[in-house]
Formats: C-alpha cells, structure tokens, sequence
C-alpha cells in the first residue's frame, strides 16, 4: 500500500476522460467480439408432453382460479390413431397414481374426446395426434381447461393451453378459448405467459 | 487551513442531545399512521406549497375504501393468491422470478433492466455472513470493509463510503438510512437462511423506487410464510472470536395465517486498526450485531390476503461517518408495515403502510477527545398501487406513494430536517409481438422540505427557508427487449434517475470549535437534486452445448449536479473570522463500462463462473482543486477499472465444493488526515480476494460447513481504512 499526496497522481479529468473512454471503446469491441459465441439451434417443440412438461402441467393447473380441488385428468387420444393411443397411455403411465396441481393430486384417465362428455373431468391433456375439432369442441363443452405440447393447435383453437420446456418453458394461452370454457388464472400467471 | 474537519471532533464531551432519549419523534413513527393522521386536519402551516400532498393524501384514503367495493360480489374475480407466489412461478418457468424492475411479475431473463439474481444456493454455496459478502461476487458490484460486518457496495463506478446512490429494499421496504442515504448492511433485519434470492438490478430506476435509486436497486426477497415452511438454524464459529447465529421459524394455520420469526446475530474482535490515526484507531470497539424479525401472512378470503411484519435490531459497527473518518457506530433499529393485497376485477391491489426508525449514536471514544453524537432517523411510507392486464398485451401499474423522512439531532442539524415526498407513477408493458417487448415508466416526486429547530446564527439560514423549498422531478424508464431467438435476447435501456440531496445535505448546520478557527459547516435548502442519464445495450445469450449463459453488457451514463457534502467543498464565506463551508452541487460526472459474465452448471455437478467488469468513470467537479485532497467525491479514481471475478464449485452426495475469487485493478481512497485538517488519498493496490468454502451433509437435516474468507493472505489492504484479515469460520445448520 501506498500513501501520497492525491493531487501528484491525479490526471487532469479531461485527459482522464479522453484516453479512459479509448481504453473502454476497445474494451468493449473485444467484449462484442465475445459475445458473438454461436450456441446450438434451439430445438423444434415436440408434440407430446415430456415429464418435465407434465410437472409444469401441474403447476399451470395450479394458477386456475379457482385451482381443482379434486377430478381426474383426461389423458386424450385421437379415435382410431393406434399411435395417439400410445402416447396417452405413455403420458398416463408417466403421471403415475396422480398429477401435483397446487393442493390437488388428479389422477389420469386415458379416454378418447367423446368421453369427456360425460364428466368429472378437471383437466385435459391432449396425447399426439388429438388435436383437431373434435377435441376443441369436447373441452369447450365440458368447460375445462385442455393442454397440449402443439403451440399451433392452441392458435388454432382445438386446446386451450401449449407448454413446451425446451429450450425454455413456454406456456400459451388461448385466451378467446379460455374465456369460452369459463377458465381464468390468477393475474401473476397471466401476466407471464402469452395470450393469443 | 482546509475545510475537512469532521463533527466528530468537537473538543467537549457531548451527550446524546436531550431530546433524545426520549425519542418522540421515532416513537411517533412507530407508529405507522400517525404521520397520515397528523395530515389529516391539515396541512401544518410549514407546508404552503403541498397541495400536490392533499390530493395524493385523498387518493390513497380513497383506494382503501374502493377495496372493499372492488371485493364486492360481482366486482370481483375469484382469485386464490395474491403476493407473488415466488416458489410455484419459479418452478414453473424454470429460472427466477422478479417483480423488482416494474412491478410485474416476469422472468429474470424477460425483464428490462439489467438483473442479477443471486439464489438461496448461491448465498449457501458462497459461504457468506453477511449480505455484502455475498455481493463481492456479483458482477458490476464494488464492496468495501471497514470492519467484520461492515461494508459498503457500490455499483458500476460509485464506489465510495455512505454510498447513496442504492436503494435497498426487503421484500419491497426500504432500509436505507437517510442522514447520508447509506445502507448499514448489519441492521437489515433479515437472516442468510431466510433470504430466497437477491435482486440487483444494475443502473438507474428511480420510475418505479424514486429518489436514490439511480446506482442500482437490490431487493432482498424472503420466503414466503403462508407457502413456504422453513424452520432452520445455524450455529458459527471462528477466527477473530467470532461467535454468531440465526434461527428461523415458521408456524401455520392452515392455508389461511402464518408467522416466520428469526432471529440472528454475532460478536466478534474486530480486524487490527492498521493505519488509522490515534483518534480512530481508539474509537474501535468490537463488535456486534443482534436483529428480530416477525413475517406474517392472512389469507383473509380466497382473493385478498394481508400481511405484517415488525422488525428490530441492536448492532455496534466499524463505520465511516462522516466519510474519511473510521468510528463506531451504535445502532438500534425499528420497523413495521402492513398491508393487504387483493386480485380484483380492477386489477391487483396493494396497499402498504411501513415506518422505520433509527437511533444511531457515532461515539469516538478516546480520553482526549470524547465525544458522542446522536441522530434519531425515521421514515414512513405508504404505498398504493394497481397492476392490472390490459386485454391481451398490455399491462399497467398504476402507484402512489407518500412518504415522510426525518433526521432529528441537535448536534448535527440543530433540530429537526424533514421531507415529505408524494410521487405517482405510471407503468405501461407492451408485449407489441411475441418476441418484442417494450416498458416504459414515469414517475413524478414532488418533495417539501422542512426544519424544525435552531440553526446556527449568523449563516442566513432560516427555518422559513427550509419550510419554502419545494421541488417537483420526473422520472423516467423505458426498456426494450427483443428475444431474437430462443437463445439470443438483446435489451436496450434508457432512463433518468433521480438522486434526492441527503437530509444532512440539506439539513447540516454544524460548528466545529475543535479546528482553528472554529468553521461552520452547512447544509442548503438550495441543493439541486443530481440527475442521472443512462444508456444501456445487453445482450444475452445462452449456450446449450456449454449448459451456460453469456451476458454482455454496455452502458454510458452522465450525473448532472451532483451533490457534495460539505467536507470539502469550496469555502463559501468567511463571517467574522469563521470559515464557512456548505454542500452544493459540484459538477457532474460521466461513466461508461462493459461487463460480460459467463456462468453455468451441468448434471454433473460442476458449476462455474467467470466475468469481466470495466468502468472508467470522469469528474468535472470544483472539488479537490488544490494540493491536498478535501473530498472524497472523486468517482474517477476512486473505484477500481477493471474487475474479474471467477467461481468453480462441485456437487456429489452430501458433498458441496465451492472456490470464488476476485480481483481490481488499483483505485484511489481517502482517510482523514491525523490533523483532522485534510484528506489523504492512498492507493489501494490491485489484489485478489477468495472464498472457499466446503459442505457436507451429515443427515438430510444437518449441515457442516467449513469458509475461508480472503483465505489467500493473512490480511488485505482493500481500502484506506483497516486491513481484511483472513477469516475461517465453521457452521452448523439444521434444517428441518
């Protein structure tokens, strides 16, 4: 350590100014040259729900207001599409005995979209393949809140909600849909998610 | 004869003024509505120019009444939580949530400002035991220790004692003090164990927090009582005799009430006085910190909830006060608030209440020259406010606040100096497409100041004067964000902040007989508030195939009119043989800088950290025209160019592995001379600083840890005060 008298040292403050201000424009042209790292091509969303998008599922749910306290999820799957089949009963085995979503744990159901007439159900969740007119039609009728991993089958109407997690979570919300099935969120949720 | 010549060194043993004891001013604003209440059968007669008050006085009695209206069935929507629901939104979203920079809920990565979120695994991991220690590794930060747990922290270039360009916050309620605007970090009444995360936002926002907050904001949020159960307790031990704790509780009744209390503290032997003068070094006591908090939580129905917390804290700490004097501070604090918050029809209400009071006695004790002075500070807030979305794309917040600060010590200004501040803001989101994003706030502060006392005859000061000052600021943010990819988001920043003259600024009205001749030094009514420009481009990027994220940074900013104290200041005038020095504006200042931060971790375990932070930052004030230095306001030299901090930790089992470290390039500090008659600039050599740190798991619910602080050398010269000394401490934590 040094001690001194401060004004020996002290440059004048305008050519402090001027050869500190060069120093930090070359600085920060290094620094953008840095910055122009290229990373990996995000990934193009899946159509089925992945368990971690399954999780945040549960907390979406959760945000209803007011939240289920009690129901089965839906788990549902195109008539007639052996594929779409597969992929409800995976996401079904994949919830387990139930769905976290908030206080309430629901258990799946794997049905096709006719079935959610008949009730009991909280939530839809849409397996590949069962978005289509038929589903939209099902969820609005019964009024409850369907979700699927297709961003454009919300835009389109068939599904209410589209969460994908990767490369970061997104969460969609059709809000024209949601009205018409009576389901709204608490204002937080709302304010960051998109609504289209 | 220069003007440097602190209060401290009045030659006659001075007692706490009497009207201190029995403080009737802080009792007063313990009390959180009697301010409002002094308010309502009108203005007092030193309020002639407050009609801006009246009408925000109406407007904030009129939103508690519309609450229950908006509550009424029909009005409102059915709503299940009403305080931002940290711990679900963060699990939700992946990363951490915020409401710092607007008042909105959004994702860190959304927001628009520069933020750093610090998480309770970062607090955890960096080993720290106190808040400051925990911000050494944050980039674009700057921390100073005068003594174990005393510091100050700077951001982006104003490094420098009582540092009042931060606003610091606790779940939303300021802690700042307001004689010189700093932070005493040690009185926050919040444990490490129940923090959930830090915000710092970088660079001005006074559009949402008013005066003060230009350098930056940090907002330490807590656990939440109602949702969050958290019962813990940590036992310390170290070097320097350092013993210290805390315990956090929480109880619930169901979803509908909750309480957290916590408590915690530590005494320790201070760091060796290293180069002070005979005078400081003899005001060095050991010392010690002791802090109470209570939260709690009412779930009052599904759609409204309220909450209350009150606080209290005794502490004895290294300071400087007045800048360039290392003393001892005691310090006893207070606080309370309340408020309710509802989701509505109408949008979110808030409304708060919150008063904080401070007793601050700064003793030099030394046979020669004993003295001891004495400072009762307060402040009240209320603070009302409505978020709402508008259709599908817009969000609004709508503020009011009110508030009252007030500095009562005969020593230093002679009675009391006041303020009183109505401020209404207005904040518009714009999601204008998916990927563009554009925030824009403004805020209008109308202050009136006033005094209460005897001040000094002779320096034309009058009470009448003071009771006449008014200013009205605005106040501005505005913040585009473009996430060009899901990987790549780029944020462009502009705002003018706001930073307020601090009270004693204001208010100072001292004559120090211990210099000859006896000099006067001065507040003004007069001051100008400083004016902070700044611009800012980010850029953010994340990097899959590394599991990290690349943040850069650049920003220029300009400090119109800024305030001085009047150690140092230009001699004003001379009455009778009497030196008289006074604040003023001085000048202004200019900065610019860069940082780029890489930070990451991988399913392996392994997490890390590297970032460069640059600021050249320019003066062109009157101070410290001559030869020897007289203020310490000397930005340009006075904090380091150049930081690089780095961090590598490792995670397995119950195994917890962490190494930080930092270096600065040299900058410039300042102590008083042992004449009591100038400043002495020494220059801080560049150093490097680490933490290491070591955890392991002894049960799910006990934790052993063992932290070397500035572990590398056996003391640290890191200002021109005391040197940093190593510290190993160990810790256990039970965590049920």
């Amino acid at each position: 350590m040094q001690t001194r008298a401060h004004a020996a040292i002290a440059p004048r403050p305008s050519q402090l100014a001027c050869r500190d201000l060069g120093v930090v424009m070359a600085r920060i042209a290094v620094m953008a040259c840095i910055a122009c790292v290229a990373g990996a091509a995000p990934s193009a969303a899946a159509a089925t729900l992945s368990p971690q998008e399954l999780l945040i599922v549960g907390h979406a749910v959760g945000f209803m207001q007011p939240p289920p306290t009690a129901g089965t999820v839906a788990v549902v799957y195109a008539t007639g599409d052996a594929a779409s089949r597969q992929d409800a009963d995976a996401i079904a085995a994949e919830i387990g005995t139930g769905l976290q979503a908030g206080s309430a744990v629901l258990a799946p159901k794997v049905v096709d979209a006719a079935a959610l007439a008949k009730g009991g159900f909280a939530v839809a969740i849409a397996a590949s393949g069962a978005n289509g007119p038929a589903l939209g039609a099902a969820v609005r009728a019964a009024r409850i809140l369907c979700v699927t991993a297709d961003l454009a089958a919300v835009g389109d109407g068939f599904c209410t909600m589209g969460i994908t997690a990767k490369p970061r979570v997104t969460i969609v919300l059709n809000h024209a849909a949601a009205e018409a099935a009576d389901i709204s969120f608490v204002a937080a949720f709302r304010m960051m998610i998109r609504e289209m | 004869m220069t003007p440097f010549a602190p209060p401290l060194m009045a030659p006659a043993k001075r007692g706490l003024p009497a009207h201190l004891p029995g403080l009737p001013l802080a009792h007063a604003h313990v009390l959180p509505f009697a301010p409002l209440l002094a308010l309502l059968p009108g203005l007092p007669p030193a309020l002639p120019h407050a009609l801006p008050q009246r009408l925000l006085l109406a407007l904030l009695l009129a939103l508690p009444l519309a609450l229950p209206l908006a509550l009424l069935p029909g009005l409102a929507t059915l709503a299940h939580a009403q305080t931002v629901d940290y711990g679900a939104l963060e699990a939700t979203f992946g990363e951490p949530v915020t409401t710092s920079v607007t008042g909105k809920p959004q994702r860190a990565t959304d927001a628009p400002a520069n933020i750093e979120i610090i998480t309770r695994d970062d607090i955890r991991r960096s080993g720290a035991t106190t808040i400051p220690d925990v911000l050494r590794f944050v980039t674009g930060l700057d921390v100073r220790d005068y003594g174990l747990g005393s510091a100050d922290v700077g951001i982006r270039g104003y490094n420098q004692a009582a540092n009042p360009h931060l606003m610091v916050l606790v779940d939303g309620r300021q802690v700042y003090m307001v004689d010189y605007g700093r932070i005493i970090w040690a009185a926050i009444p919040v444990q490490l164990d129940e923090i959930r995360q830090i915000e710092v936002i970088k660079g001005p926002n006074s559009a949402l927090y008013g005066f003060n907050a230009v350098g930056g904001v940090i907002n330490i949020i807590t656990y939440d009582p109602l949702k969050d159960k958290l019962d813990t307790a940590t036992a310390r031990a170290g070097t320097q005799s350092y013993l210290g704790g805390s315990a956090v509780g929480t109880g619930q009744i169901g979803n509908t009430a909750a309480l957290r209390l916590s408590a915690g503290g530590f005494n320790a032997r201070d760091f060796p006085a290293g180069p002070l003068s005979p005078a400081d070094r003899a005001s060095r006591q050991p010392p010690y910190d002791g802090n109470i908090n209570a939260d709690s939580r009412w779930q009052i129905t599904p759609f409204v909830e309220a909450f209350g917390d009150v606080s209290a804290g005794e502490n004895r700490l290294s300071d400087q006060e007045p800048p360039g004097v290392f003393g001892t501070e005691r310090l006893s604090t207070y606080a309370v608030r309340f408020g309710v918050a509802a989701d509505t029809a109408l949008g979110s209400l808030g409304l708060s209440v919150t008063a904080n009071s401070a007793r601050v006695e700064i003793g030099e004790v030394n046979a020669a020259l004993p003295v001891t002075v004495g400072e009762a500070q307060s402040s009240t807030v209320i603070q009302a406010s409505d978020l709402v979305k508008l259709g599908l794309h817009h969000t609004l917040r709508f503020g009011l606040e009110f508030r009252k600060d007030a500095d009562d010590s005969g020593f230093l200004t002679g009675g009391t100096i006041s303020d009183q501040i109505a401020a209404v803001s207005l904040m518009w989101d714009w999601e204008i497409t998916p990927s563009v994003t554009l925030t824009d706030a403004v805020r209008v502060d109308a202050l009136q100041l006033h005094h209460a006392g005897i001040l000094l005859p002779g320096t034309g000061l009058t009470n009448a004067q003071y009771d006449d000052t008014t200013l009205t600021e605005p106040s501005f943010n505005s913040g585009l964000v473009w996430k060009a990819s899901d990987d790549d988001t780029f944020r462009v920043t502009l705002a003018r902040g706001v930073q307020l003259p601090t009270l004693l600024q204001y208010g100072l009205s001292l004559r120090s007989t211990a210099l000859v001749p006896p000099t006067v030094f001065l507040g003004s009514p007069d001051l100008n508030p400083a004016i902070v420009w700044n611009a800012e481009l980010d850029y953010d990027r994340s990097l899959p195939p590394l599991d990290s994220v690349l943040r850069n940074a650049v920003f220029v900013q300009q400090t119109d009119d800024v305030v001085a104290w009047p150690f140092g200041t230009p001699l004003a005038a001379v009455q009778r043989g009497t030196p008289i020095f006074d604040s003023r504006n001085v000048g202004n200042t200019d900065a610019a800088g860069a940082e780029v931060e890489l930070k990451g971790q991988n399913a392996a375990g392994f997490r890390w950290q590297a970032s460069y932070a640059l600021v050249a930052t320019s003066d062109h004030t009157v101070l410290d025209a001559g030869p020897v230095p007289t203020s310490i306001v000397e930005y340009a030299h006075s904090t380091p160019n150049n930081v690089v901090i780095g961090g590598i930790g490792y995670s397995r089992d119950r195994l917890e592995l962490d190494l930080l470290a930092r270096w600065q390039s040299s900058y410039l500090d300042f102590r008083v001379n042992p004449q009591r008659t100038g400043l002495v600039a020494v220059n801080i050599d560049n150093y490097v600083t680490m933490t290491a740190r070591v955890g392991y798991r002894l049960t799910d619910t006990l934790t052993l840890a063992l932290t070397a602080q500035q572990f590398a050398q056996d003391q640290l010269v890191e200002t021109a005060g005391p040197p940093v000394q190593r510290q190993i401490i160990a810790s256990l934590t039970v965590r049920l």
